[in-house]
């Protein structure tokens, strides 16, 4: 008898535990204790989040969560995706609906599919904010507000300089995030309308974020056109390392005979860029979490709000200048 | 004037031996995939001396060194599936071992070999607690394998973002780096020790009982019981082994960038490791296992991976492309369809020999 209670605690325990690994157990421990009866002036706020990423999404999930503390008066449930699944979201999403909490920021791993669930929410008159990536067909309507750095402007910057570096033009390579990200569409579509007309882009390809994936996959690119590549677009800083480390196996000298643009700033890439192995990074700022504070507080409210709040990021295009960022570098 | 004839015999037999093996038809997809990658470039195969770093350079040797990790899991695998079991932990526990070593190594500090040794030891001796956890759960508490290191999935990739705090770790550490990317006479490392340890275990199960016994108790663990094996020890130990070899993927895999990507690392490769076994010949059903069938298959798996990036069709396609080869290998393996290929040798001779074994 004992022993079998015992073995069904331990079990369920284990149970628990792996089900915690999942989404549907998303709350982090501060929501525990809100149930617990501090409750009454604290605003409830669930994250349907994207979870472990890279250096950007961290920096940014941290800066949410950090500004949506007790102090400021908030009660935050993250909910990241499990394995970067949308169905995981929508759950998530889905509950943070059923339980009423007050509002509810969404950073969605995939652009399309969320009329129904932001639908839901209106109905149930819960305030959706938009955080960094944002949906598709863009509904205004379906959402309060969205809050991100500006992609399109951010890739245009990139390809301003490379324009800039090669008038002669150049043969590059694009490293894109997953097919069907808002993010990734927007970082082409910048790119796209301001490279020059004497570019050829000899191949675009997914390394889904992944520094291991785009060492290999440009390794491969690499031996495919006989190192005849001189930039590479790398639309995160991950995947830009993974690049700079394949052009220094194929015996080249990445910053020399390949630039290696890369977007996000995060600490890693602003090192290497420091180093010389990146030739050009492009912030984009992750650090938006007061902006998300006030949003939600405007929307709470009654007040207006705008439907899109622009983030302010800048560039990094020398050694120089990443190494007097480094020094106070958040993320 | 004897020898020959003899000698004739010898190889033609040597070819009737290979091509009636499981895997030839993996054998022939690889070989496939190479003439497609051949008639995009002439070059394809060609291995040639980087004047850079004094390495052996080519699409070939990148394959090699791309289908380490993808054999390492896929032999673990392999013993598994010969158990009529399946470790879907795989992919976790290469996430595991390479935040363990990142985050040791990080957190060490030193670039010397000794920390590159505790790294890889540290993250060796977490693997194996794993696949001892899975082992016990299924051999002791007899719960079903596939519930076990599924849990154990889910488990594990957490356990990795506990250990790095989610965080994407990296560290430097030359010595560690040189086992993904270092060369032995311009050869890549991390085939060496890839192939070292397959044959190690080759010999380990060919050349001993061991094998006959993973056998048995997948074709029939109460036989097997009664014919003297425990099931117990093997089934544990089989674990253990499946997820050291998943830990030594992982070092494999991380130490190619020196940063563990803790969603990523060894996302999915629980499914390359089954269809490389799969590819290779072995049953799920468990029983008779072929190792160079394995291995066969993860040299297809990697190869395919690279042809698509080398073809310029997008890699988000890769899952369809694995589909279509695995659904044709599989096709041609089946008994029927080998009987309609080949009437002469039909399935009997196979069926006395999985007999006798059992």
């Amino acid at each position: 008898m004992a022993r079998s209670a015992r073995f069904r605690s331990i079990a369920g325990i284990a149970l628990a535990g792996a089900m915690a690994l999942g989404i549907t157990a998303c709350s982090s421990g501060d929501s525990g204790d809100a149930g617990g009866g501090d409750g009454e002036g604290l605003v409830t706020v669930g994250f349907v989040a994207v979870g472990p990423e890279g250096g950007w999404r961290t920096a940014n999930e941290q800066n949410i969560q950090d500004a949506f503390s007790t102090e400021n008066g908030f009660t935050l449930k993250y909910a990241p995706a499990t394995n970067g699944d949308q169905n995981s979201q929508i759950t998530a999403f889905t509950s943070f609906i059923d339980e009423g909490v007050d509002a509810i920021l969404l950073s969605a791993t995939e652009a399309t599919g969320w009329e129904d669930v932001l639908k839901r929410a209106q109905e149930a008159e819960i305030p959706v904010v938009l955080l960094d990536r944002g949906i598709e067909p863009d509904d205004t309507s379906l959402y309060t507000s969205r809050i991100a750095p500006d992609n399109v402007g951010i890739s245009t910057s990139a390809a301003e300089w490379a324009n800039e570096q090669f008038p002669d033009g150049a043969k590059y390579v694009v490293l894109e995030g997953p097919p069907g990200l808002s993010v990734v569409n927007d970082r082409n579509k910048g790119w796209d309308a301001s490279i020059a007309d004497n570019f050829t882009k000899v191949e675009s390809q997914s390394a889904n974020w992944s520094t291991e994936e785009a060492k290999s996959v440009f390794e491969t690119i690499l031996k495919a056109n006989n190192n005849d590549i001189q930039l590479v677009f790398a639309q995160n800083d991950e995947m830009g390392l993974g690049a700079a480390l394949a052009v220094e196996e194929a015996g080249l000298k990445p910053g020399t005979d390949v630039k290696i643009i890369t977007i996000d700033g995060t600490k890693a890439a602003l090192e290497a860029l420091a180093a010389g192995r990146l030739s050009f990074v492009a912030e984009y700022n992750p650090l938006f979490g007061e902006d998300a504070v006030s949003v939600v507080n405007k929307a709470l409210a009654g007040d207006t709000v705008e439907s899109s709040i622009v983030v302010a990021s800048t560039t990094f295009d020398s050694p120089e200048a990443a190494q007097t960022a480094l020094p106070d570098r958040k993320f | 004037m004897n020898a020959a004839p003899t000698e004739r015999s010898a190889a033609a037999r040597a070819v009737s031996a290979l091509v009636h093996q499981p895997y030839i038809w993996a054998i022939v997809a690889l070989a496939l995939l190479l003439i497609i990658n051949l008639t995009k470039n002439p070059a394809y195969l060609a291995v040639s001396v980087n004047p850079a770093t004094g390495d052996l350079s080519g699409n070939v040797i990148d394959i090699l060194r791309a289908s380490a990790p993808v054999m390492m899991i896929a032999v673990g695998m392999t013993l598994v599936i010969a158990t009529r079991g399946i470790d879907l932990s795989v992919g976790s526990v290469m996430a595991v071992s390479g935040a363990v070593s990142m985050e040791f190594m990080q957190s060490s500090g030193s670039n010397d070999l000794g920390s590159a040794v505790l790294a890889g030891a540290l993250a060796l001796g977490i693997s194996a607690l794993l696949g001892t956890v899975n082992g016990i759960l299924v051999s002791v508490v007899g719960l079903q394998p596939f519930i076990t290191t599924l849990v154990m999935m889910l488990a594990g990739r957490g356990l990795a973002k506990v250990i790095t705090a989610g965080q994407n770790t990296s560290a430097t550490n030359d010595a560690f780096r040189w086992i993904a990317n270092g060369t032995i006479l311009g050869f890549p490392v991390v085939f060496i020790i890839a192939a070292a340890i397959v044959a190690i275990i080759a010999v380990l199960v060919r050349r001993t009982a061991l094998g006959l016994m993973i056998e048995a108790i997948g074709i029939n663990p109460k036989a097997a019981r009664m014919a003297g094996i425990r099931p117990i020890g093997i089934l544990i130990s089989v674990y253990i082994v499946s997820a050291v070899l998943a830990g030594v993927a992982g070092i494999f895999a991380t130490a190619s960038v020196m940063t563990v990507e803790v969603a990523k690392t060894g996302m999915t490769a629980e499914m390359d490791a089954i269809l490389a076994v799969v590819i290779g010949g072995t049953s799920l059903a468990g029983g008779k296992f072929s190792l160079t069938g394995s291995v066969i298959g993860a040299l297809l798996i990697a190869t395919l991976d690279k042809t698509i990036v080398y073809l310029s069709i997008p890699s988000s396609a890769t899952p369809a492309f694995k589909a279509v080869v695995i659904v044709i290998v599989c096709l041609l393996q089946s008994q029927r369809v080998r009987a309609f290929f080949s009437q002469r040798r039909s399935s009997t001779t196979r069926t006395t020999k999985g007999a006798v074994s059992a």
